[in-house]
C-alpha cells in the first residue's frame, strides 16, 4: 500500500526532525519545508495527504502561506494541521479562516500528532 | 462523589470481577488454545480499561499496580511468557489490592497513605516475573507488551526527541527507576554517582519520594530521593551496574515505539475524533465574508471530513456524505454540513468515556435505594389499595348506595391490577443472578485447596438463576460457611482419598436452579460424608443427648444433629471453618430468610447440602386469623391445610391433645394459649377451626376461633423495644389502617 506524503512546514529544525521521527514511525512518508515560501512551492506541486504548517515563519508566516493555499481549488481538500505555540482564541479563529483544519498548540505529544495525521489521512484506527 | 468517580468505582469492580474469574478460569480448565487466546484477551482488556480510565483520578499508584499487570498479560497475551500458578498467585494478589484501593476510592475519593509503599511491592513482584530483555535489538514490540515506564510522560520534548532519535539508530534504551534505601549514605553509597556511571544518561529526574517536611524537620542524613533516568545501555549493563542495589532500582528495557506510545495511546482516538469533529463544526461555523469563502471553507472541511469518514469508521454512508457536501456547496451554505456532523458527534461525545469497554447492553446502573424507595412506594400504594373494598362497603352500608358502591369496586380492580403490575415489575428489578455470590466461590476454593493441599475442583452449575437482591445477598455468609466446611472437614487429603480409592482431586459443586417460586442452591462434595456413629457419639459425649435419645435417632436425624447449636465433630477446630460460627447459624439465617435447609449424606461418598430460598421476600402473603379477638397474621407457605373438627375426633395422649389427619397424628395447640391470652374455654360442641402448619418438618394443628381472608403484605420487622419480643415476625399495615401483628410460628412453638 502506498504510503501517505505529509509535508511539515516549519523553519525550526529540531521541529522537523521530530514531526518526521515521529510520523515516520507512524508509517508516514514525510517531506519538509524550511519556510512558508518553500512550503507553499511544495504544496501546489501536490501530492501530499496532509501538510503540517508551523503559525510562526519568517518570510512567509503560516496563515498566509495557508490562505495563499486554499485559492488553488486542487488543494480545498488537502487537510492543514496548524501548530503553534500560541493558544489565544484570536490565532485559532485566524488560522481556520485562513483555511486550516485543526489548531494544535505546542508541545505536541507524539501520540496526539501521530493519531491526529492518522485520523485526517483516513488511516483506519484500529 | 466526582461523577467520573462516581461511574469508575463499579465499572472497575466488574472488571476486577471478569479479570479475577478469567484468571482462575484460565489457571483450571482453559486448556484449548482458541479459549486460552479468548480468555487472556479478556483479562488484559478489563485490566488495560482499568488503567486507562485511572488514569483520571489521583491514584498513580493504583495506575502504576494495574500498569505493572497489564505489562505482565501483554508479554502473555504476546505468547512471551507461560502463564504459571506463581503469576496467577501475583495477578490476584494485585487484582485485591485495586480492589481495596477502589473502595477506598469511594469511601475518600483517594488512596490511602500507605498505596505508594503497598504498591510498589506488587508492582516489583509482577516486573520480577518480566522478562529481561534486549530494548533496542528486538523487533517491534506487540501494542501493550512492551515495557513502557509509566512516568516518561514527563519527559520534556526535547529529552524525548532525543531518546527517540536514539531508538530510531537501533541503540537499546532502558528506564530507571532507582529509589535508594533511606540509610544509603551511611553505607558509603553515592546514589548520583552511581547514575553518572551509566555509559550514556539521555534523561536524569531528581525528584522528592514524599514531599520536603518543613525545615525543623529536615534529615539531611536519610535520602529521600527517588530517580529516573534513561540511558542507552543494553538492559544488562545497566542491571550489572545496580548489581549491589538491585532492590532499589527498576530497569526496564525501552521498546522502540514506547516514545510513539505513551499510556494513553490506545484511548487517543477516543478523544482526539470528537475534537478532530469538534474543529471543523467551528470552521463552519465562523462568519465568512462572502458566498464564495463559505463555498471554499466548505469544501476545506469536506477533505478532511471524508478522510474522518473513511479512517475511523465513522456511522455515515459515503452517499449520505456526498450528497450533504455537494448540497452544501450548491447552496453555498454550512448547513448540510452541521447537520451531519450533530449526527455524528452526538454518538462519539457521549460513547467516548465507555465505548471501548462496554459492549451496547442497555443496562442503567441505579442506586438500590431509589429501587428501594420505589419498591416502598408500590408497597403502600398496594396497602392503599386495599381500603378501597372497604369504602365501597361503607357506600353501600352506611350511605345506602350500592351503585356507588360497585363503581367503586370497579375502579378497585383496574388500580388492583395496575398495583399488581407494578409489585411485579419492581421484583424484576431486584431479581439479581446467583452469579453474584458464587463469584466468589472459585477464589476461595481454590485459596483453600492451595492451602490446605487438597486438590479440588470447582463445579458451578446455574449461576444464571435469579431471586431477590436480599436473598441473595444474605446468601453470601451462609454459603461461605458451608464451602469452608465441604472444604475443611468434608474433603478428604490426599492419602485418605487414595487409601478410599478415591480420584485424587475432589470435586465440589455449587448449583443453582428454581424450583417453584423456590430457588434451590445445592452444595455437594464428594468426600468422607457425615457418619452417623460419630454424630451420635459426639452429642452424647457434648451431652446434648442421652444415650437413649442417641440410640433412638434415625440416621438421617443424627446427620441433622449438626445443626444443633454447639455442634461441632472435628477434633480441632481449624482456622478455616471453626470461627465460632456452627452449622446452626446457618440455619437460623436461612430460617429468617424464610428458606429452608437440609442435609444429605452417605459415609464414604460424600455430603450434598441443600438450601430451598423464596425468590422473593419482599411482600409476603399471610392468612389472617381470629384468636382470643384479636386477628392475627400467619405466613401463608407455613399453612398446609384448614381444617373443621369435630371436637370428638380429639384424642389425648399423656396431657397432649392431637388428631388424627389422614392416618397422621398430629398434635393440637391453641393459639390463644401459645400467646398467653386468657379466653374462655371453647364451646364444647363447636367444630374446631384448625390451621394445620408445617414449621421445622413437623405438622401441628392450631386451634383459632375464626379463618379470615388471606392477603399479600409488605412484612415490618418490629423495632425498637418491641424488636425484643419473641414469637412475632413483623407487623403489616391493613387497608383499613389497622395494624397486623404477623406471628413468627418457629418461635412460638
Amino acid at each position: 500500500m502506498n504510503r501517505k506524503r505529509i509535508l511539515v512546514v516549519d523553519d525550526a529544525l529540531t521541529v522537523r526532525l521530530y514531526c518526521r521521527d515521529v510520523l515516520e514511525r507512524a508509517g508516514f512518508e514525510v517531506e519538509e519545508a524550511g519556510n512558508g515560501i518553500e512550503g507553499l512551492e511544495r504544496a501546489l506541486g501536490g501530492g501530499f495527504d496532509l501538510l503540517l504548517v508551523d503559525i510562526n515563519m519568517p518570510r512567509m508566516d503560516g496563515y498566509e502561506m495557508v490562505r495563499h493555499l486554499r485559492e488553488a481549488p486542487a488543494l480545498h481538500g488537502v487537510p492543514v494541521v496548524a501548530i503553534s505555540t500560541e493558544a489565544a482564541d484570536a490565532d485559532v479563529v485566524r488560522a481556520y479562516r485562513a483555511g486550516a483544519n485543526v489548531y494544535l498548540v505546542k508541545p505536541v505529544r507524539p501520540a496526539q500528532l501521530a493519531r491526529t495525521a492518522q485520523l485526517l489521512t483516513g488511516i483506519p484506527v484500529s | 462523589m466526582n461523577p467520573l468517580l462516581a461511574s469508575f468505582v463499579p465499572e472497575s469492580r466488574d472488571l476486577l470481577q471478569t479479570a479475577t474469574a478469567g484468571l482462575l478460569r484460565l489457571e483450571r480448565d482453559a486448556h484449548d488454545g482458541a479459549q486460552v487466546k479468548e480468555l487472556i484477551n479478556e483479562v488484559f482488556r478489563a485490566v488495560h480499561t482499568i488503567k486507562g480510565s485511572s488514569g483520571l483520578f489521583d491514584a498513580a499508584a493504583l495506575t502504576r499496580l494495574v500498569h505493572g499487570a497489564e505489562d505482565l498479560l501483554g508479554e502473555v497475551r504476546a505468547g512471551r511468557l507461560g502463564l504459571t500458578s506463581d503469576m496467577v498467585d501475583r495477578l490476584l494478589d494485585a487484582l485485591d489490592q485495586v480492589g481495596v484501593w477502589v473502595d477506598a476510592l469511594e469511601q475518600h475519593e483517594c488512596l490511602p497513605d500507605d498505596a505508594e509503599a503497598a504498591g510498589s511491592g506488587l508492582v516489583a513482584g509482577l516486573r520480577a516475573l518480566l522478562p529481561a530483555r534486549d530494548g533496542g535489538a528486538g523487533g517491534p514490540a506487540a501494542a501493550g507488551g512492551g515495557a513502557r515506564a509509566d512516568w516518561l510522560s514527563w519527559l520534556t520534548e526535547a529529552e524525548r526527541l532525543a531518546v527517540s532519535r536514539r531508538l530510531g539508530d537501533g541503540a537499546a534504551v532502558v528506564a530507571i527507576r532507582y529509589t535508594p534505601d533511606e540509610g544509603c549514605f551511611y553505607r558509603g553509597e553515592d546514589p548520583l554517582h552511581l547514575l553518572r556511571q551509566l555509559p550514556e544518561l539521555l534523561v536524569l529526574h531528581i525528584a522528592p519520594r514524599t514531599p520536603w517536611p518543613p525545615a525543623g524537620e529536615f534529615d539531611p542524613y536519610r535520602c529521600n530521593l527517588v530517580f529516573h533516568a534513561l540511558a542507552a545501555v543494553p538492559h544488562d549493563v545497566a542491571a550489572h551496574l545496580f548489581r549491589y542495589v538491585a532492590d532499589q532500582a527498576e530497569i526496564v528495557p525501552l521498546a522502540p515505539d514506547a516514545l510513539l506510545e505513551p499510556d494513553v495511546a490506545d484511548d487517543a482516538p477516543a478523544v482526539l475524533l470528537p475534537c478532530l469533529l469538534a474543529e471543523q463544526r467551528r470552521i463552519l461555523a465562523l462568519p465568512a465574508e462572502d458566498a464564495e469563502e463559505m463555498r471554499r471553507r466548505i469544501a476545506v472541511v469536506a477533505g478532511a471530513l471524508g478522510n474522518l469518514l473513511h479512517g475511523a469508521d465513522l456511522p455515515v454512508s459515503q452517499a449520505e456524505f456526498d450528497a450533504a457536501v455537494s448540497h452544501a456547496l450548491d447552496t453555498g451554505r454550512a448547513a448540510p454540513l452541521l447537520a451531519l456532523l450533530d449526527h455524528l458527534e452526538r454518538p462519539a461525545v457521549a460513547a467516548a468515556p465507555e465505548a471501548a469497554t462496554r459492549p451496547a447492553t442497555r443496562v442503567l446502573k441505579v442506586d438500590q435505594e431509589r429501587v428501594d424507595r420505589l419498591m416502598n412506594l408500590i408497597g403502600e400504594l398496594v396497602v392503599s389499595k386495599n381500603a378501597l373494598p372497604f369504602l365501597a362497603r361503607r357506600a353501600e352500608q352506611v350511605h345506602g348506595s350500592r351503585e356507588m358502591s360497585r363503581e367503586i369496586k370497579d375502579q378497585y380492580a383496574v388500580i388492583d391490577r395496575l398495583a399488581q403490575e407494578m409489585q411485579g415489575a419492581i421484583m424484576q428489578v431486584r431479581m439479581i443472578p446467583v452469579s453474584e455470590v458464587f463469584a466468589r466461590f472459585p477464589r476461595l476454593v481454590r485459596d483453600l485447596a492451595r492451602k490446605l493441599d487438597k486438590p479440588i475442583a470447582l463445579v458451578i452449575a446455574g449461576e444464571d438463576t435469579a431471586a431477590d437482591k436480599t436473598i441473595i445477598e444474605s446468601l453470601g455468609d451462609p454459603l461461605l460457611h458451608i464451602v469452608r466446611n465441604a472444604i475443611d472437614h468434608g474433603i478428604e487429603p490426599g492419602p485418605q482419598r487414595a487409601a478410599a480409592g478415591k480420584p485424587g482431586g475432589a470435586t465440589l459443586r455449587l448449583s443453582a436452579r428454581q424450583e417453584g417460586d423456590q430457588v434451590v442452591i445445592e452444595v455437594e462434595d464428594d468426600g468422607r460424608g457425615i457418619d452417623p456413629v460419630r454424630m451420635r457419639r459426639s452429642a452424647v459425649d457434648k451431652g446434648l443427648l442421652d444415650a437413649g435419645q442417641a440410640g433412638r435417632l434415625s440416621d438421617q436425624d443424627a446427620v441433622n444433629l449438626i445443626f444443633r447449636a454447639g455442634f461441632s465433630t472435628a477434633a480441632a477446630i481449624s482456622d478455616l471453618s471453626g470461627r465460632g460460627v456452627g452449622m446452626d447459624v446457618v440455619r437460623t439465617t436461612i430460617d429468617r430468610l424464610g428458606g429452608t435447609i437440609g442435609v444429605a449424606s452417605v459415609v464414604g461418598r460424600g455430603t450434598s447440602v441443600r438450601l430451598s430460598l423464596p425468590l422473593s421476600m419482599a411482600i409476603t402473603r399471610v392468612m389472617t386469623v381470629e384468636a382470643g379477638g384479636t386477628q392475627f397474621g400467619i405466613p401463608m407457605e407455613l399453612i398446609a391445610e384448614t381444617v373443621r373438627l369435630d371436637p370428638r375426633r380429639v384424642r389425648t395422649i399423656k396431657h397432649a391433645q392431637t388428631f388424627v389427619l389422614r392416618d397422621e397424628v398430629v398434635p393440637l395447640r391453641r393459639l390463644a394459649d401459645l400467646l398467653g391470652m386468657a379466653t374462655p374455654p371453647p364451646d364444647a360442641d363447636a367444630h374446631h377451626a384448625v390451621l394445620v402448619v408445617r414449621v421445622g418438618g413437623a405438622v401441628i394443628g392450631l386451634v383459632v376461633d375464626r379463618f379470615r381472608e388471606g392477603m399479600d403484605v409488605i412484612l415490618k420487622p418490629m423495632d425498637g423495644v418491641l424488636a425484643g419480643l419473641r414469637g412475632y415476625a413483623g407487623t403489616a399495615l391493613l387497608g383499613d389502617g389497622s395494624v397486623l401483628l404477623v406471628l413468627d410460628l418457629k418461635e412460638l412453638l
